[in-house]
């Protein structure tokens, strides 16, 4: 009885509070899915929930966009100067970029950030002081870094130091703890407007350097811990900007709005295949460290399949022999495709006689194959539990190989026992996914043999003295057709070794809503990566480039 | 009295026992919380960065005895240091702010299931092998071997997505300020209604059925007829004289889900989207957040314990035969 009272006494509280309409632009977007918010803003933290603190709060000094073939837009940084010997950068910091508290930011902030997460290498979160030598203060408004090695890669991430104001954090204790609950920023909304656990909005900041061109007045984040529920907020029609995983997502999302609802997926992550080269099972280990095997094993993948039914035909097929991906088909050598395109292409039997003139045969009679020197073959693939779309695709995978003759499984260990059996290389053969940077150097370089094992991108045990040197020299120069020339070389090698085996690229989650705001990135405003996590330097450009309707 | 002691030595002796399992739990468990940290970022962390990292969530490498006395003082000085998914916030800050949403959805479902779980039960002896009887208790079992996921889901899609009568998320609407008034409040009771209902639902059956079958003894009792004899009302027989003793068995059942209530209602809150322990554990377990997991197993351990503990006592009460022992 109580019950029946409390619903019509909502139903009205509910009418009120729709009622005041703001005037403001406020944007709903979902960059991090979390259980509840803490007033933490510390730009250098890597687990608070607030993800609209980067860039968002605090600008970076150039970001370079991935979909313009790494084109620099400046932000904090006005330009930037290569010395003749690529061992330096000088950073000219843009002129008249005021706090949001109306103090004058300068180079001296820029230069006080660098050495801040120097002191203090729990916040240099990109280890970028691994590969630097020193950083000088050259005047108000030029810092000049020195590297240890010459390079022009290093600044894809040095330019994406998150500068914050040396007269607040000079006298903050422990830079590390600090939680920063009432942030003074350069960014485009530092203002907390209201903070609960369930929802935060964060306001303009009044003395924005580039406060003509954003349109957006708030962020409001609600709190969404999960797909599903980003699925029930977003069918409503609630959320402006998020990036989810949603099944069936033109009929779940899309057909409840046709004219609002939308979304674009371009590809991102590399998915690929790892064979554990140094494998624990002698028979395992002769197979990985067979090229045959390998190609074998490439040509038993069903990639259509694993795209359209496992994927939802949301990532996009990867046929490069070298896992290059269509995001880099600028930088594609025809050569790798007409030498080795054969064995990426779908094709079971080829791959069943590829390993029969290889020596494979069953030996002891039990349906599948031994090595050329008779002993068994026999692996899990591992894909994290509850992944759903790698689990179909690790299925399809199967599916193709034991068809092929191969003694593979699924194997579901849960996400972190999978990231440890990555690690510490336990595994057998793992489904995977690398990031990919500006260039295609950033996916490639986990072959380098001093990443080997340092991460779970590099965790097959492959590696090549000529690739190293390979590798090494793409960022010497700064000379287009000479970094090309290097990268074909790459892609020759890597095609005709096969280290790993790319199958497709991950979306980038991206989907908007139009309702309220015009002006969001899509396939036809392919502008940069339009996701609003946090993570993708280029959310800054988009946030600049959306409007309210009318 | 000693036998009080003898309850109270038990429990200290249980909550070591509890304490130092809780301790090694997590250290079983594959993968460690700065890898996961960094497992998806696109740079690889140099080794002396992570070590700083690891240093300042409280991780140096020490032999495991050395830890495990640096816990148990921990856990005596009711301490349970920094959170690592939740950082800087200390663990105790963390779980104190899912407490309440806890404590008052599974508080009141707990005690709405006990309530009307033993009226029905009640009832159902009283009218025994009748119409009411024979299919309620039937369903109950039904209901009760349902798993909570399903009945939560269900109820999920279809009163919040399906219908859209109840909200599908959140302890209330994100855009009010907590405070002491009358659209707060009830919006907190607006979103506690589905979470609360089905939380009830799925334990009712457990006590219906206890309840019915430990009445169903009574009845047969001497005294029970007796007072029938004496020409009581039916209810003053029903409640006073078979219900009261029927209950006592009941107690020890709903003493228990107090005690975990604390343990948050898991599954409930995850559906749900509820701020409480349940999500909060379910987080700190997917990140290896070991301070936050101990924590929050610790609270578990000492509310179970203390549930226990007040039952005890209240049997002395409750079972004169007891005070003797």
């Amino acid at each position: 009885m109580r019950k029946s009272m409390i619903l019509p006494a909502i139903a009205s509280a509910l009418m009120l509070t729709t009622a005041g309409a703001q005037a403001e632009a406020i944007l709903t977007a979902v960059p991090h899915q979390t259980t509840a918010f803490a007033e933490i803003f510390n730009p250098f933290n890597q687990t608070a929930d607030q993800r609209s603190v980067r860039d968002f709060m605090y600008e970076q000094l150039v970001v370079f966009n991935r979909m313009q073939g790494g084109k620099a837009e400046y932000r904090l940084a006005e330009s930037f100067e290569y010395s003749d010997d690529l061992m330096s950068v000088t950073f000219k910091i843009r002129d008249g970029v005021k706090w949001s508290d109306g103090e004058t930011l300068d180079a001296n902030d820029v230069y006080f950030t660098f050495n801040l997460i120097k002191e203090n290498p729990a916040l240099d979160i990109r280890a970028i002081w691994e590969k630097l030598d020193s950083v000088e203060l050259v005047d108000d408004s030029h810092v000049k870094v020195n590297y240890k090695e010459a390079s022009t890669g290093l600044i894809f991430d040095v330019a994406r130091l998150h500068t914050v104001p040396e007269h607040i954090w000079s006298s903050v204790e422990d830079p590390v703890s600090f939680a920063n609950a009432n942030p003074v920023g350069s960014g485009p909304l530092t203002e907390i407007r209201r903070f609960t656990p369930q929802e935060y909005v964060q306001c303009r900041n009044p003395n924005y350097f580039q406060a003509d061109d954003l349109k957006v007045d708030c962020i409001r984040f609600p709190q969404i811990s999960n797909n599903d529920q980003a699925l029930t907020a977003a069918a409503k029609g609630e959320l402006d900007w998020f990036g989810s995983f949603l099944p069936d997502i033109e009929k779940t999302y899309v057909s409840k709005d046709p004219e609002n609802h939308k979304y674009w997926f371009p590809g991102g992550s590399l998915v690929i295949f790892n064979l554990n080269m140094n494998a624990s099972e002698e028979g395992n280990k002769e197979a990985f460290n067979d090229v045959n095997f390998r190609r074998a094993f490439s040509m038993s993948m069903d990639r259509q399949a694993m795209v359209d039914i496992a994927g939802y035909g949301y990532p996009t097929i990867n046929q490069y022999p070298s896992g290059l991906g269509r995001g880099y088909h600028a930088w594609n050598n025809p050569e790798a495709d007409a030498q080795y395109g054969q064995y990426t292409e779908y094709n079971v039997s080829g791959a069943a006689e590829l390993l029969a003139e290889a020596g494979y045969k069953d030996t002891d009679g039990d349906g599948f194959l031994e090595t050329p020197s008779g002993k068994p073959i026999a692996f899990d693939l591992i894909v994290p539990n509850g992944w759903t779309d790698w689990v179909n695709t690790v299925q399809l995978a199967v599916e193709g190989l034991q068809e092929a003759g191969v003694n593979a499984s699924v194997a579901t260990p849960e996400a972190a026992a999978w990231t440890q059996q990555l690690l510490d290389g336990s595994y057998q053969g793992a489904i995977n996914a690398l990031v990919v940077g500006v260039t295609p150097h950033m996916a490639f370089n986990t072959f380098h043999s001093s990443k080997a094992m340092a991460s779970r991108f590099s965790v097959t045990g492959y590696t090549n003295e000529e690739l190293d040197g390979l590798l090494d020299s793409f960022f010497k120069t700064s000379d287009d057709g000479e970094q090309r020339e290097i990268m074909n070389k790459v892609q020759m090698i890597l095609s005709k070794d096969m280290p790993h085996i790319a199958v497709f690229n991950n979306p980038y989650w991206y989907q908007y809503n139009t309702a309220r705001f015009e002006g969001f990135f899509s396939a036809d405003n392919d502008q940069a990566v339009p996701t609003v996590h946090d993570g993708n330097p280029e959310r800054i450009l988009h946030l600049l480039s959306i409007r309210p309707k009318g | 009295m000693s036998f009080i002691l003898r309850r109270i030595l038990f429990y200290i002796v249980a909550f070591l026992v509890a304490a130092s399992i809780n301790f090694l739990l997590p250290r079983l468990m594959p993968g460690n919380p700065i890898d996961i940290m960094f497992a998806n970022a696109g740079n690889s962390m140099p080794p002396e960065a992570k070590k700083a990292l690891a240093a300042t969530f409280g991780f140096v490498d020490r032999p495991l005895h050395e830890e495990y006395f640096l816990y148990l003082k921990s856990v005596f000085s009711w301490d349970f240091g920094v959170s690592i998914k939740k950082y800087p916030q200390s663990v105790l800050d963390v779980l104190m702010r899912a407490l309440p949403w806890t404590l008052f959805l599974a508080g009141t479902s707990v005690v709405l299931a006990f309530c009307i779980g033993s009226m029905l039960g009640v009832y159902a002896a009283w009218k025994r092998g009748g119409a009411f009887d024979s299919i309620v208790s039937p369903s109950a079992l039904a209901i009760q071997s349902i798993p909570a996921l399903v009945i939560a889901i269900t109820t999920l899609f279809i009163f919040g997505v399906g219908l859209e009568w109840l909200p599908t998320s959140y302890a209330y609407k994100p855009s009010l300020d907590p405070g002491w008034n009358w659209e707060y409040i009830s919006s907190v009771l607006y979103h506690a209604l589905m979470p609360v209902t089905t939380l009830a639902f799925v334990s009712i059956g457990g006590y219906l059925i206890t309840m019915r079958n430990n009445m169903i003894g009574q009845l047969g009792e001497e005294h029970v007829v007796m007072g029938h004899a004496k020409g009581l009302t039916d209810a003053r027989v029903r409640y006073n004289y078979a219900a009261r003793n029927a209950l006592l068995p009941s107690m020890t059942a709903f003493a228990l889900s107090l005690g975990s209530v604390m343990g948050g209602s898991l599954i409930t809150e995850i559906v749900f989207n509820y701020p409480g322990l349940g999500n909060i554990l379910f987080q700190g377990i997917i990140a290896r957040d070991y301070p936050l997991i101990q924590g929050q197993l610790i609270i578990m351990t000492l509310a179970m314990l203390t549930a226990n503990l007040l039952i005890d006592f209240i049997y002395i009460f409750l079972d004169p035969r007891l005070r003797k022992a």
